[in-house]
């Protein structure tokens, strides 16, 4: 099988794959980091990055930076850079690549519906979307007064339209049932994009399913510890975890019954892969371990690097670049708020 | 005197903000933004768009509204409107002038600090002078 | 001084004295309760101060502190999460109450921030009760976040009440102080001198009367004095006409006679 599609992929995708294989080599290093961590100012920032290839896109920013801007900044050349690979795509590659943006769009479309319901510009909300999370009919979320009416009119037109099949009972728009709406939706993301994944098979398959179900565990964690106190009932937590991965089926039933951060600890621990990560934190601390899991994610996701002739680095350099992105926010939060000392805890360091 | 008559004995006051988006978030997040039926917010959200004349409306609107009781404003945004922050003088509501993360706080600026710092050092001599 | 000039204008009379007298004690029991007063102010005032710089001080570290939560929570959970906070407003959980404290007769307002059930039921991220904001990831920082800026809400309210207390009692100081240096500088010295210039009124006018006793005395004395030496001379030609008819005929009457009857008088029948 492998050999097969070394002998056909580099006929569609191997000038994309070149590409990202080029721009995954434009990553900030460890020691481009350890120049940004002694930064004073922002503005020493931005020479820092003036070198890399964040340059152009911060170049004609005026002296008073600002964090925002040196992340707004940051994702938009994210956004060309998807763009520019999305141009040249052939299919299956170009679905794929949408799959990427998907959460995003979720996210935005999240973000409207809250926005309506508290009746907001919709004008401000746009400018709010995360830009790899557009969709044409985006705009027109606006109007919808209930979960039937946004599916009907908008929804229907996107490829997010399959997702809402699950969460389209629940009629009436709260906060609560955004949040819920949120997780379900991504939860059906995650699923589809698996299905969508194995389907292509090969290397692809192989790696994306690992990273995929990496990160469906991840959420499944991160749900139950968030959830632990609120009023999400255990049957509703359950329903929000997604059906693959490591944790499923026997873990998702342990982790629902969960009350605290060591029981989840005690789940957590039978399943070797997160051993490690548990491992590295304290018992009946949970702060750290977003921090953790991204470290893991990161390796994981380098590590797709290593094999040719598949999709999985596509993801691997978005999501990539997403955590520098994370990486720069928190190091001009950092300066700016002169926390230099605390520079060090969250940064991921990719290379 | 003039803070005598118009303390209200309102049981429920709110608290408005005049400051940048992450500063707004995070006092948002902690509950205390408001919007009422005429979506008339009780905070403003000052960025590189916002005009001074919108921070002064909204600063003398927060200042005459009967249901606020304070007004948190970042610094950098007061010193905008100076003038204004320091002709105020109605004790209700309190203007409290905050630190933003990206300017740090300079107690020399600080309209009701700089008079405390004065009182302080005078105060030897403050009761002579009076 | 200007006050020493001025005196009240009234009619310098011993019942004037007498009011203008309980006057200046009044005004003077006036000015030592207001000086307690002013007194007992500045001691809370001073109090404020220390309190005032000390909480400045903990809100910058409370500011750092939930600002750095902030960038904590985004770094988790994504820059989006401040978008979904903005839009989820409703109404307030968290509010403030105000009531009186009093100091000395000055009433301070005093704020303390409470939950309301009522807001919290709505409005998203609310203090009542954790929302699911953040529900894949993020969460705990979330909510670290909300008690963070929570905190420094609780300092916040504290500087306001402070604040206002501040502005307050330096104004009603002022007020005191202002009439204390009103009665010491102006009031007690106007009724001081104007007790001085009513004394000083009704001495010249005994002084006066006096003089004029003492005159209307000269003045009867020479009165007297003159009428004697009048009457001595009365006596005196009395004596003289007195010793003439003794003689007959006065002197002059008799040299009258004399000279008339020689001259002119020609039918003198002896």
């Amino acid at each position: 099988m492998y050999s097969w599609e070394m002998l056909s992929f580099n006929i569609h995708d191997g000038f994309l794959e070149a590409i990202v294989r080029g721009n995954r080599s434009g990553l900030l290093t460890a020691a481009d980091y350890n120049n940004l961590c002694q930064c004073e100012t922002l503005d020493d920032i931005k020479m820092h990055l003036s070198a890399t290839e964040y340059g152009p896109y911060l170049q004609n920013e005026p002296s008073p930076l600002h964090t925002t801007t040196i992340v707004e900044k940051c994702t938009l050349k994210l956004v060309d850079e998807y763009k520019h690979m999305l141009c040249q795509a052939n299919e299956p590659l170009s679905t794929f690549l949408q799959y990427i943006t998907y959460g995003h769009m979720i996210d935005n479309v999240v973000l409207i519906v809250t926005g309506t319901l508290h009746e907001r510009d919709v004008n401000e909300l746009l400018e709010k979307c995360h830009p790899l999370g557009m969709f044409d009919s985006i705009a027109s979320l606006a109007v919808a007064q209930n979960m039937r009416e946004l599916y009907r009119l908008v929804l229907v037109d996107t490829p997010l339209a399959p997702y809402f099949s699950e969460c389209i009972t629940s009629e009436d728009l709260d906060d609560m049932n955004i949040e819920i709406m949120r997780n379900t939706l991504y939860k059906a993301y995650l699923e589809d994009f698996y299905k969508f994944c194995a389907k292509l098979g090969g290397a692809t398959a192989d790696i994306m399913c690992n990273l995929l179900s990496f990160e469906a565990d991840r959420r499944a964690v991160n749900i139950t510890i968030n959830s632990i106190g609120t009023e999400l009932t255990r049957d509703d937590r359950r329903k929000l975890f997604s059906n693959f991965g490591l944790l499923f089926p026997y873990g998702h039933e342990e982790l629902a019954v969960c009350e605290d951060v060591d029981q989840v600890r005690g789940v957590m621990e039978k399943y070797p892969p997160y051993q490690s990560i548990f491992a590295k934190i304290s018992y009946g601390e949970s702060q750290m371990l977003d921090k953790a899991f991204y470290e893991e994610e990161v390796r994981r996701l380098c590590l797709s690097f290593e094999q040719q002739f598949h999709y999985a680095v596509f993801f691997a350099y978005m999501r990539l670049r997403e955590q520098e992105i994370r990486n720069l926010m928190w190091i001009s939060e950092c300066v700016a708020q002169n926390q230099k000392n605390r520079v060090h805890d969250s940064v991921v360091f990719i290379f | 005197m003039a803070g005598r008559a118009n303390i209200p004995a309102n049981s429920s006051a709110l608290i408005a903000i005049i400051a940048d988006e992450d500063t707004v978030t995070g006092f948002l997040m902690a509950g205390v933004g408001n919007v009422d039926l005429r979506k008339k917010t009780n905070y403003l959200l000052v960025d590189n768009k916002t005009t001074v004349k919108q921070i002064e409306d909204a600063f003398k609107e927060f200042t005459a509204r009967e249901d606020i009781a304070i007004v948190l404003i970042s610094q950098y945004i007061a010193n905008m409107i100076r003038f204004l922050v320091d002709s105020y003088n109605k004790p209700i509501p309190a203007i409290l002038e905050i630190p933003s993360k990206d300017h740090p706080y300079d107690p020399a600026n600080d309209s009701v600090l700089s008079r405390v710092k004065y009182l302080f050092s005078a105060d030897s001599v403050a009761s002579d002078r009076r | 001084m200007s006050g020493q000039s001025q005196r009240l204008n009234v009619v310098p009379t011993v019942t004037m004295l007498g009011v203008v007298k309980a006057r200046l004690i009044g005004a003077t029991r006036g000015h030592a309760l207001l000086k307690k007063k002013s007194d007992a102010l500045t001691v809370q005032f001073r109090a404020i101060l220390k309190k005032i710089v000390a909480t400045k001080e903990s809100m910058g570290e409370a500011m750092r502190a939930s600002s750095f939560s902030l960038a904590e929570a985004k770094y988790v959970a994504g820059d989006g999460v401040r978008h979904v906070v903005l839009q989820s407003v409703r109404s307030a959980s968290l509010r403030v109450r105000s009531h009186q404290e009093n100091v000395a007769g000055v009433k301070l307002p005093k704020f303390s921030h409470f939950v309301d059930p009522a807001g919290g039921a709505s409005g998203g991220p609310s203090g009542a009760s954790p929302s699911l904001t953040g529900l894949a990831r993020g969460g705990q920082q979330v909510s670290a976040c909300r008690t963070a800026h929570v905190k420094a809400i609780e300092v916040l309210v504290e500087l306001a009440s402070l604040q206002t207390s501040f502005l307050t009692l330096d104004e009603a100081i002022k007020t005191t102080n202002r009439r204390v240096n009103a009665l010491e500088n102006v009031v007690k010295p106007r009724l001081e001198n104007t007790i001085t210039y009513i004394k000083g009124e009704l001495d010249e006018l005994e002084r006066e009367d006096f003089f004029r006793l003492k005159k209307i005395q000269g003045y009867k004395r020479r009165e007297i004095e003159r009428q004697m030496i009048e009457a001595k001379k009365f006596a005196e030609e009395q004596l003289a006409e007195d010793l003439a008819l003794k003689r007959g005929i006065s002197m002059g009457a008799a040299t009258n006679i004399l000279v008339g009857g020689g001259d002119k008088d020609d039918d003198i029948i002896f």
